[in-house]
């Protein structure tokens, strides 16, 4: 019954229908417009997978196993996060046509967003599972991939938090846009990306929990390449925070962006 | 306000009020933020609309008239729920749709991907639109340029395929500000001939016109507005002798 009245109400409602329809155009517009379509979608990590294979595996030599697909997760889950902030900043004032002449819920915006990224994602994730099935030795899959889900949810969370804040920032100051540049560029330093987790937290003692991002990729890395549970703490940890940064963006929406159409 | 009528009413609008801050200088970063943190610029203050109390009903045909700068643009928007007010609130009753020239589209899309957009936001759903788009797209002559995107249209393609749209989509409350300058005369005739045929009917509308034979004929009241007040809410004619009569 429960379903029947859930299912009623989506069919009564337009909203995810409206959502999925925007998503779609906005993959639309960033994929399909070129050539390669979805495949750049794919180069951009293997580009960036290429070139620290080079300077961590062949120069500096960090002894990683698996050092492909450890770059892998890890830089599309990062991949995913940028896109989702840096890539929103103007978002108020580039979707500007969708609410500056109907009463519309600015937030849809922002979920067609995400969801449209969240394609290139899933895509990026099923390359990155056929890729260690296939090409990597003694990694095997577990039902702890499972785990994958909530802490995609959480990153999605953390994601649309920043975006939310970022882009309502953007009706402040226009240059947010290069802070944000300049923290990121820092951030992907200081995120688990590239280094061993032992060393990462003997350099940088504490800061798995004071980087938002780090204790996603953490556990990420865990439940999908070692088959082992989450750390328990980090992933509560991670969710708070994550919620913390989305109740932030939503009082920002609240405060600055019903002012966007005024001020954009 | 009568709890017992609450259902008829479209948009109810309480005690509210709009004012603009203009800064004369642009400080846009952050650091400019940063440093006026503490000493803000000076801002000129636009009064764009003072206390208004009003109520449009459900189906009704509102007129607003006044001068250039009276804050007839301002209040549509406010209505509309686009702009926040600054005291006070608006209810609305319903899916909005504000409509100037060239509404509510975006220059990077087709046009058939905006009449979707549109469509949905307006609250229709997929299945609803694909029967509705063929007429759309007849309506604003605009058959051999269906997958074009609009940056590619001329000013008259844009402004006839979204009059189309909301002609044929339609909002429950649908703000019009001088929507009958659209296109060629002929457009205008057939636009004309539709908006009575069967638009008025059911619909709630806003209509904000300086031209006066159009409020008259459409409008069951007018809200006549001078420098951002509401001067008087009522009878069509009297509020289109007092905006005629006043000369200052």
């Amino acid at each position: 019954m429960i379903i029947r009245i859930l299912q009623n109400w989506l069919g009564l409602s337009n909203k995810l229908e409206r959502l999925w329809l925007m998503a779609k155009i906005e993959f639309k517009l960033r994929y399909y417009e070129n050539l390669l379509g979805l495949v750049w979608a794919l180069i951009k990590p293997i580009s960036e997978i290429f070139i620290f294979y080079i300077a961590f595996e062949i120069i500096i030599k960090s002894n990683i196993s698996n050092f492909v697909s450890f770059l892998f997760i890890g830089i599309i889950l990062w991949n995913f996060f940028i896109e989702c902030t840096s890539g929103t900043i103007q978002l108020l004032a580039t979707k500007k046509y969708l609410y500056s002449y109907t009463n519309m819920n600015k937030l849809e915006i922002y979920f067609s967003v995400i969801a449209s990224n969240l394609i290139g994602l899933f895509f990026n994730f099923i390359m990155f599972l056929i890729y260690m099935g296939i090409f990597e030795h003694g990694t095997y899959f577990t039902w702890h991939i499972i785990i994958i889900i909530p802490i995609l949810i959480n990153l999605i969370i953390l994601s649309l938090g920043f975006s939310l804040i970022l882009s309502n920032l953007y009706i402040l100051a226009k240059d947010i846009q290069q802070v944000w540049g300049i923290l990121v560029g820092l951030g992907f330093w200081l995120s688990p990306i590239l280094y061993k987790l032992e060393r990462f937290r003997e350099s940088l003692p504490g800061i798995d929990f004071v980087n938002p991002i780090a204790g996603i990729i953490i556990n990420a890395k865990n439940v999908t390449m070692y088959n082992q549970m989450p750390e328990w703490g980090l992933f509560i940890w991670s969710f708070a925070y994550s919620i913390f940064f989305l109740f932030i963006g939503i009082l920002l929406l609240n405060k600055l962006g019903s002012k966007a159409a005024e001020k954009l | 306000m009568d709890i017992e009528n609450s259902n008829d009413i479209a948009i109810n609008a309480r005690n509210i009020s709009k004012t603009f801050y203009i800064t004369e200088d642009n400080y846009n970063t952050v650091k400019n933020r940063l440093f006026n943190l503490f000493n803000p610029p000076s801002a000129k203050e636009i009064h764009a609309l003072k206390m208004m109390n009003f109520q449009v009903k459900k189906g009704e045909c509102l007129g607003i008239i006044g001068r250039n700068g009276s804050g007839k643009s301002t209040l549509t928007r406010v209505l509309a729920g686009v702009y926040p007010t600054d005291t006070g609130y608006v209810n609305i009753n319903g899916s909005t749709m504000l409509m100037n020239l060239g509404v509510g589209m975006s220059h990077e899309l087709t046009a058939r991907e905006n009449i979707y957009i549109s469509g949905s936001i307006l609250g229709l759903k997929i299945k609803d639109i694909d029967l509705i788009f063929d007429k759309i797209i007849e309506f604003a002559e605009l058959s051999d340029f269906v997958d074009t995107k609009i940056k590619f249209f001329s000013t008259g393609m844009v402004a006839r395929l979204s009059f189309s749209i909301a002609v044929n989509a339609g909002a429950e409350i649908m703000f019009l500000d001088e929507i009958f300058a659209v296109g060629d005369t002929k457009f205008q005739e057939k636009a004309i001939k539709v908006f009575e045929k069967s638009w008025i009917e059911g619909k709630t509308v806003v209509l904000v016109s300086h031209a006066m034979p159009v409020i008259q004929k459409y409008c069951q009241r007018v809200a006549y507005l001078k420098n951002g007040n509401l001067e008087f809410i009522g009878d069509t004619e009297t509020a289109v002798k007092m905006y005629q009569d006043d000369d200052s």
